[in-house]
């Protein structure tokens, strides 16, 4: 704690020297408002299973370089250990998170039976790509925060562009068996989505042929990406996104956008109605749909939610390539049962 | 922790006073008593008795139910866990015993060389959290790139694996590698207290050392091994963090896996408490099954008095032992170590020792850029400091009661501080979490509920060792400072206190150690602002990113074996091995 202190202080001064007046004029009122009310309640807790711990803490460490003086704690798990943790507190009516971002929409929708949810419709929602803006809730409980396909990612020193699979129904060839990683949907929120939509398109047929292939069975699907880095799989189902930053930086991996369609999760972000830090959990939610964010974002390769920010190059376009997704609405009455069946079928 | 202690506190609780008034009652060692037996109730008795109630508690009426019964056991999957779950204690049991008795019979009771470099070894297993081990583990015998795989292709150039860690082995040896530290401990404080008479005699009808071994010394510390037999069982089955990394890949569903369902939402805690109980009556039956072929027979050969010990001269055998000792150590301790510490400074952990692969990054994440892993190192090593303190004075202050009688019924307090041995960590949790964790006590996300669980969990331990500190000092010392005029207080203050000074700070560091690393309790109960450093690690294992959790767990181990030397040093290098 000492060190962050230390570094807030020190951007503080930077700040203070420097460049106090230009950050001053960038905020707007409304901006302005809720950062003097964010910092006399002192930093914003956010629960998140949407990306790594790494970009959640390097998005955290962006919002408190732009708002000096608040503080980000953000707690990364996946999506169901997540969901648990929040949904303890609501139960135990002792909230302490402020932010919770998932990658499973119908959470947001099993919070609104326990009214656990404030509405909070960000200002700088009015940027956002439409598409995006029309993907979240209309009365403001939550909005649409990230954009992270899945797809599937190969070890390039183990597999070549050929011989990887071009689709997910090629995953069921028993040349991969022991090969494949996956994560479990009682841990992932992203994977209970993917079995969700891959039931809608193959049945369930399809996750009982992939059990004949082994797949190596993790919590998250960015172990799969991690097992596939490391060499110990050839394969894995995971966010594009992460394999490309890890291409970037020389790491032995590249993707393959499916072409019985990339599975884009339905992933938001909400305010927690007994949030004890309302104003700094309303400013970091502005702040995630803000330019910096969005310009952040694109700098590591992930998808902007804004129409004035362009994708960096060597993203590809996902605009005009097939999408498959869950829709949250149907998707909460069968997400329950079609992770009962993974177990079933799979053995643990 | 050994049986022993119970026997001796139930024979002791029962002794027979002259009757008294009633208001005479009310000296100041019965409102001890009452202090007392208040703080146990809120610990032990309160949360358990909440978890026999919930698991017949209908969640939405609140009525009497058998429902929640149902809907634990009422499918295979369910009761499959049960059953692999004891399979794999079993088997932790039987291998931790083939590590742990020959390496305490060797340090013990024969010439083996290099015994300290040994003890120090296995000591190392004891500084290892199990998640940690595990973690050492999947990088040397993952299926396709660990270390093993790779070093035996290379070698042989074939392109088969040898070694699957995500295997029913694979658990086993992981959990074994980290459980055999405290048979060890066991077995060799037993093995201290033979007398060599017995084996001379086997040796002077004809026996050689191992039969004598075999057929004399072993039986002979046969409680010792049937107590740290259960131990090591009960602690096994109660693991959250190695089944959490190992049994899903390796498909091999546990009961822990499946608490840790019933806890993920919708939060069904009268289910997760109504699957619980049957492991509870499991643990509390093997209690009794172990008392029953104990008090079959007669062990009196174990009197810690009189006799003398030599060492058994093994010859060449002593090489062999000494090389099994090695290997042991090596699997539970060098080669995981190694491969983290490797793992630490690698870009990364497949890339090995090299210059281009080095780096401080992983470092520099973990302690600077993460959010929270740096408060919760200062918040696992501020828990487990108080918990460990708080332990520790509890259990002396109900041993003194306990020991020297001051109340009627002061068994009972006994009885009650070793009960937490009994109940799985996670279940802990669960119960701790229904009675204090909602509202109205409420304290979920507070350094309280973890500091209190943490406490009830380490109790045992502080209360075998904190009895036995107080038998070991007779009476007369104290009744001397009365007869002089000296109260109670002012006699524990100057007479009692100052003998137990060593005792009970190796009674702290051996509930220190484990606290400041607790997983399977804490995590249920902790908070945002709460999290302890297991915590943060579990959540980045989620993730596979080997690099950054081995530096993190590197720093936890290197701040642990300081605070570990500094005890030590101050201790005397044999306070793991005490006769308790």
């Amino acid at each position: 704690m000492t060190i962050r202190i230390g570094t807030v202080a020190a951007a503080a001064i930077c700040a203070g020297l420097a460049s106090a007046p230009a950050w001053a004029q960038d905020y707007q009122p409304w901006e302005q408002e809720l950062y003097d009310a964010a910092k006399s309640e002192g930093g914003v807790v956010w629960y998140v299973s949407q990306t790594t711990s790494e970009m959640a803490n390097a998005l955290c460490a962006e919002f408190t370089a732009r708002y000096p003086g608040v503080n980000c704690d953000a707690i990364r798990a996946t999506g169901s250990v997540t969901f648990q943790r929040v949904m303890q507190e609501v139960q135990a009516n002792a909230v302490q998170g402020d932010v919770y971002s998932s990658n499973d929409d119908t959470d947001f929708m099993e919070m609104q039976k326990y009214d656990a949810l404030a509405a909070y419709t960000p200002h700088n929602i009015e940027y956002m790509l439409p598409s995006m803006k029309a993907a979240g809730n209309q009365d403001g409980y939550w909005y649409a925060s990230n954009i992270s396909p899945y797809g599937i990612v190969y070890n390039t020193d183990l597999v070549s562009a050929d011989e990887a699979p071009k689709s997910w129904k090629d995953l069921l060839d028993p040349k991969w068996k022991d090969q494949l990683a996956i994560a479990h949907p009682g841990f992932s929120g992203s994977m209970s989505m993917f079995t969700v939509a891959l039931e809608e398109l193959y049945g369930w047929e399809y996750f009982e042929k992939l059990e004949a292939n082994k797949p190596q069975i993790g919590r998250s699907v960015s172990d799969g990406y991690n097992l596939v880095v490391s060499g110990e799989r050839k394969i894995a189902i995971a966010p594009i996104t992460l394999a490309l930053g890890g291409k970037m930086n020389g790491k032995p991996v590249d993707i393959v956008l499916p072409e019985d369609g990339l599975m884009l999760p339905p992933s938001g972000t909400g305010l927690l109605a007994a949030a004890p830090h309302p104003n700094a959990g309303k400013l970091f939610e502005e702040f995630l749909l803000g330019k910096e964010a969005a310009e952040f974002l694109a700098g590591q390769n992930r998808y902007p939610l804004r129409g004035d920010v362009p994708t960096a190059e060597g993203v590809p376009s996902i605009a005009n390539v097939p999408m498959i997704t869950a829709n949250p609405e149907t998707a909460a009455q069968k997400v329950g049962e079609a992770t009962e069946m993974f177990r079933d079928t799979f053995g643990i | 922790m050994s049986t022993t202690t119970l026997t001796n506190v139930a024979s002791r609780g029962g002794a027979t006073r002259p009757r008294v008034g009633f208001l005479n009652r009310f000296q100041p060692s019965s409102l001890a008593f009452l202090g007392m037996s208040l703080v146990l109730v809120v610990l032990i008795v309160a949360p358990l008795t909440m978890l026999l109630v919930k698991s017949f508690t209908d969640p939405v009426t609140g009525g009497f139910t058998l429902a929640n019964y149902i809907d634990a056991y009422g499918k295979a999957r369910h009761v499959q866990a049960l059953i692999n779950t004891l399979y794999m204690g079993a088997a932790v049991v039987v291998l931790s015993l083939l590590f742990a008795l020959p390496l305490a019979w060797g340090c013990t009771r024969t010439d083996m060389p290099f015994k300290n470099f040994v003890r120090a070894g296995v000591f190392g297993a004891f500084i290892i959290p199990p998640y940690l081990g595990g973690i050492g583990w999947i990088l040397l015998a993952g299926p396709n790139s660990g270390w093993i795989n790779r070093v035996w292709q290379g070698l042989t150039g074939s392109d088969t694996s040898i070694v699957n860690i995500f295997s029913f082995e694979g658990l086993v040896l992981v959990m074994a590698i980290n459980l055999y530290f405290t048979m060890f401990v066991l077995i060799s404080a037993a093995f201290e207290m033979l007398n060599s008479e017995l084996e001379d005699a086997a040796n002077i009808l004809g026996a050689g050392p191992i039969r004598t071994a075999w057929k004399v010394t072993f039986p002979l510390v046969l409680p010792s091994i049937l107590g740290s037999a259960l131990l090591t069982f009960l602690v096994c089955i109660a693991l959250y963090g190695v089944p959490a990394l190992i049994s899903i890949p390796a498909r091999f569903p546990v009961v822990v896996i499946q608490l840790a369902e019933f806890f993920s939402f919708p939060l069904r805690i009268e289910t997760a408490a109504a699957y619980s109980i049957p492991l509870l009556l499991i643990t509390a039956a093997l209690l009794l099954l172990q008392r029953m072929i104990l008090a079959r027979k007669g062990y009196t050969a174990v009197t810690g008095k009189g006799g003398e010990r030599r060492l058994v001269r093994l010859g060449p055998w002593r090489w062999v032992l000494f090389g099994y000792s090695l290997f042991v150590v090596g699997l539970s301790v060098a080669m995981p170590l190694l491969v983290l510490v490797m793992a630490a400074f690698g870009r990364s952990w497949v890339g090995g020792l090299t210059l281009s692969n080095l780096t401080f990054e992983n470092f520099d994440y973990v302690l600077f850029e993460h959010a929270t892993s740096q408060q919760a190192i200062v918040t696992s090593l501020g828990l487990g400091a108080v918990s460990a303190t708080v332990a520790v004075l509890l259990a002396l202050s109900i041993s003194y009661i306990v020991q020297r009688r001051l109340v009627p019924l002061s068994g009972v307090l006994g009885y009650l501080c070793m009960a937490p041995f009994v109940i799985p960590g996670i279940v802990l949790a669960i119960a701790f979490y229904a009675v204090y964790a909602l509202p109205p006590v409420a304290l979920y996300g507070t350094y309280t509920i973890l500091a209190l669980a943490f406490v009830t969990r380490f109790l045992p331990i502080a209360y075998t060792t904190g009895s036995a500190g107080v038998r070991a000092i007779h009476p007369e010392m104290e009744e001397a400072v009365r007869i002089l005029g000296g109260g109670r207080l002012y006699a524990i203050r100057k007479v009692v206190a100052p003998l137990l000074k060593r005792p009970l700070a190796a009674g702290w560091l051996l509930i220190f150690v484990p606290a400041a690393q607790e997983l399977s309790t804490a995590i249920f109960l902790v908070g945002p602002k709460t999290r302890v450093v297991s915590v943060v690690l579990l959540d980045m294992t989620e993730e596979g990113e080997m690099e950054k959790l081995a530096a993190l767990g590197t720093v936890l181990l290197v701040i642990i074996t300081a605070m570990v030397m500094i005890g030590i040093r101050t201790l005397g290098r044999d306070f793991m091995v005490r006769r308790s």
